[in-house]
């Protein structure tokens, strides 16, 4: 489904600010897998997913989706095959448009813009049972402008947004980090129902420790712009949030051990 | 009634230039610059056609159609070569003063002998009232010809206003209107903001060289010197509109710019007949929307002052 090969970017190349986001990332993801991506501040997360997605080109490296070779296609293009929700709930909405104007942009994802009308007293009607299934309250608010909801309701709407139309890969950054917990967990309990329901492929990256173990059948762990643990299924019903909390340690030692180690360290991978 | 009369009618025609101005400044968020260049633009093309003996109708639209083609070449700079919005266009706009100069063939083209749409107005009117050449009108006596080109340019904005509305409303005119609002999700559900933008700026300038053909042919010439200043006018209409409607509604802001066009152009003419210097109305119009644009930040700051020394 998902190929990743030999992934990197570096961003700012040649500068004082010279960051090397992704240095050489390999990932292969089953259809119908739902992969969680975890990592410090600064791994790197947030640069493979933008990568997938196309928000820039890679350095190097190849990016297969659906069985074609993407890493050259724009952004909007891959949007054909892709669904996404941001972690700032302001960026997967257009605050001053209705939510049925939102929600008909996403219905057509990947499609022709023409002249046909973007409402339709169908899709209206659409519209309004699928949100009346959140339990918000928000579908007798289908013409109010979307900037006017708290962040929870933006993140739930922007996730059915994304799924609307099924895309061939879902893309979730951190998009309950901006959440209180309570609404949080609303997402993520939406989140496991939109998935489930389609089946889709999923790659979500989260801080929370909780969803990590609790969500998805694999997890990846990322370090300095490259994945250093794969759990799979079976390794990750094992893990609790302890033992990531160890493996985050582990790794944290690791860099701190010794400044001159580190910096050799340093050395021989950058 | 005279004044008002004129005044309305200029106030309607320039309601197409602030119609466009905001599309690329509300709609797109986009400071384009192009809009003195292409109004001229559109005057000129009309102006040369009607004194070569086209049609009126084909003159005007062909005016609106170079002013389209303009606007997508300020779009095009912008996204193509990645050229700051604002300088694309101050450059498209300083190119077409020359190009404005070529089509017209010198600095100004009068249009007193030739068919225009402001003369076929006249005709219509005229048969219609069975060739009175004056009307009794709330007690005042006006002139079927300006009476003529006001119901004409009145029918003219109802039809683009219509037909932006219905347009904003197809799913090409609300990717248009996301492309504005935000840009990072619009691109995310696979639409190409760069093809948006163009084609936004080529509907914006060409309802804005719309504009100039119109007033060409109502004030009988265009002129290369036209357009200075018109960005500005057009923006401080969308300015009083949105004063006048307070709402983002898409029908009401349409209605706004309109209005806020017609309501400007008549406080000018008041301001004119009361001895304001013609001189000095650029500069009123620019301090005016210095002031409109600080507004807003200024009675927050204010309101947030009060409410601090009220909780001091
Ligand atoms: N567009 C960019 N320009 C410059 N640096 C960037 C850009 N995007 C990300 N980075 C840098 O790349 C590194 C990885 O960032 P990111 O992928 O956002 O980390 P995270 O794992 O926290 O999501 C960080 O050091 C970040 O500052
Ligand atoms: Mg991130």
């Amino acid at each position: 489904m998902l190929d990743i090969r030999g992934l990197r970017k570096t961003f700012n190349a040649g500068s004082p600010d010279e960051v090397r986001a992704l240095r050489g990332v390999d990932l292969h993801i089953k259809a119908g897998a739902f992969v969680v991506v975890i990592g410090s501040n600064g791994s790197g997360k947030s640069t493979l997913l933008n990568a997938v997605a196309g928000g820039f080109l890679p350095d190097a490296g190849q990016i297969k989706l659906a069985g074609r070779n993407v890493t050259r296609w724009p952004e909007y293009r891959r949007a054909k095959l892709i669904g996404r929700v941001f972690q700032n709930p302001f960026s997967g909405t257009a605050p001053h448009m209705t939510i049925a104007e939102n929600l008909a942009l996403a219905a057509r994802r990947g499609q022709v813009h023409g002249l046909g009308w973007s409402l339709s007293r169908h899709l209206r009607q659409a519209f309004r049972d699928r949100i009346r299934a959140l339990g918000m309250g928000l579908e007798d608010r289908l013409d109010n402008e979307i900037g006017s909801l708290s962040g929870g309701q933006r993140q739930a709407l922007t996730l059915l947004m994304a799924a609307w139309r099924k895309p061939q890969l879902l893309l979730l950054d951190e998009h309950t980090a901006a959440l209180d917990p309570k609404t949080a967990d609303q997402v993520i309990r939406l989140t496991q129902s939109v998935v489930a329901a389609e089946n889709l492929t999923t790659l979500m990256v989260t801080h929370s420790m909780h969803q990590a173990v609790n969500l998805g059948d694999r997890l990846i762990m990322m370090h300095q712009g490259r994945i250093i643990r794969d759990f799979s299924a079976v390794a990750k019903k094992r893990l609790r949030a302890e033992d990531l909390l160890e493996q985050f340690n582990e790794v944290r030692r690791a860099d701190q051990l010794d400044p001159g180690a580190a910096e050799m360290l340093k050395a021989l991978y950058v | 009634m005279n004044l008002l009369l004129g005044s309305f009618t200029i106030g309607l025609i320039l309601s197409l230039l602030a119609l466009g101005v905001y599309i690329s400044f509300r709609i797109f968020n986009f400071p384009d610059m192009t809009a003195d260049g292409s109004i001229t633009l559109g005057a000129a093309v009309a102006a040369i056609l009607l004194v070569h003996g086209v049609a009126p109708i084909g003159a005007t639209l062909a005016g609106a159609a170079a002013g389209a083609a303009s606007g997508a070449v300020t779009g095009l700079l912008h996204t193509r070569f990645r050229i700051n919005g604002l300088l694309a266009g101050i450059l498209v706009m300083t190119a077409l003063y020359s190009l404005n100069l070529h089509v017209m063939g010198r600095s100004n083209v009068p249009l007193l002998s030739t068919a225009t749409l402001a003369k076929e107005a006249e005709t219509v009117g005229l048969a219609a009232l069975g060739g009175l050449p004056t009307l009794h009108c709330f007690g005042w006596e006006v002139s079927v010809c300006d009476m003529a080109m006001l119901v004409f340019t009145f029918m003219a904005v109802v039809v683009v206003c219509i037909g932006l509305y219905l347009f904003f409303r197809t799913n090409l005119g609300t990717a248009m209107r996301a492309t504005g609002d935000n840009q990072q999700m619009i691109r995310a559900l696979g639409v190409n903001t760069d093809t948006m933008i163009v084609i936004g700026l080529a509907l914006s300038n060409g309802l804005i060289a719309l504009s100039g053909a119109l007033l060409a042919q109502y004030q009988g010439f265009a002129d290369v010197q036209m357009g200075i200043g018109m960005l500005v006018w057009g923006l401080a209409s969308v300015i009083i509109g949105e004063a006048l409607v307070r709402s983002r509604g898409l029908a009401m802001t349409i209605v706004g710019a309109v209005m806020g066009s017609i309501l400007f152009r008549l406080m000018v003419a008041i301001a004119l007949r009361w001895g304001l210097n013609p001189n000095d109305l650029k500069l009123i119009t620019a301090v005016f929307v210095f002031v409109a644009l600080i507004l807003p930040g200024l009675t927050a700051k204010i309101h947030r002052r009060k409410e601090a020394s009220a909780h001091a």
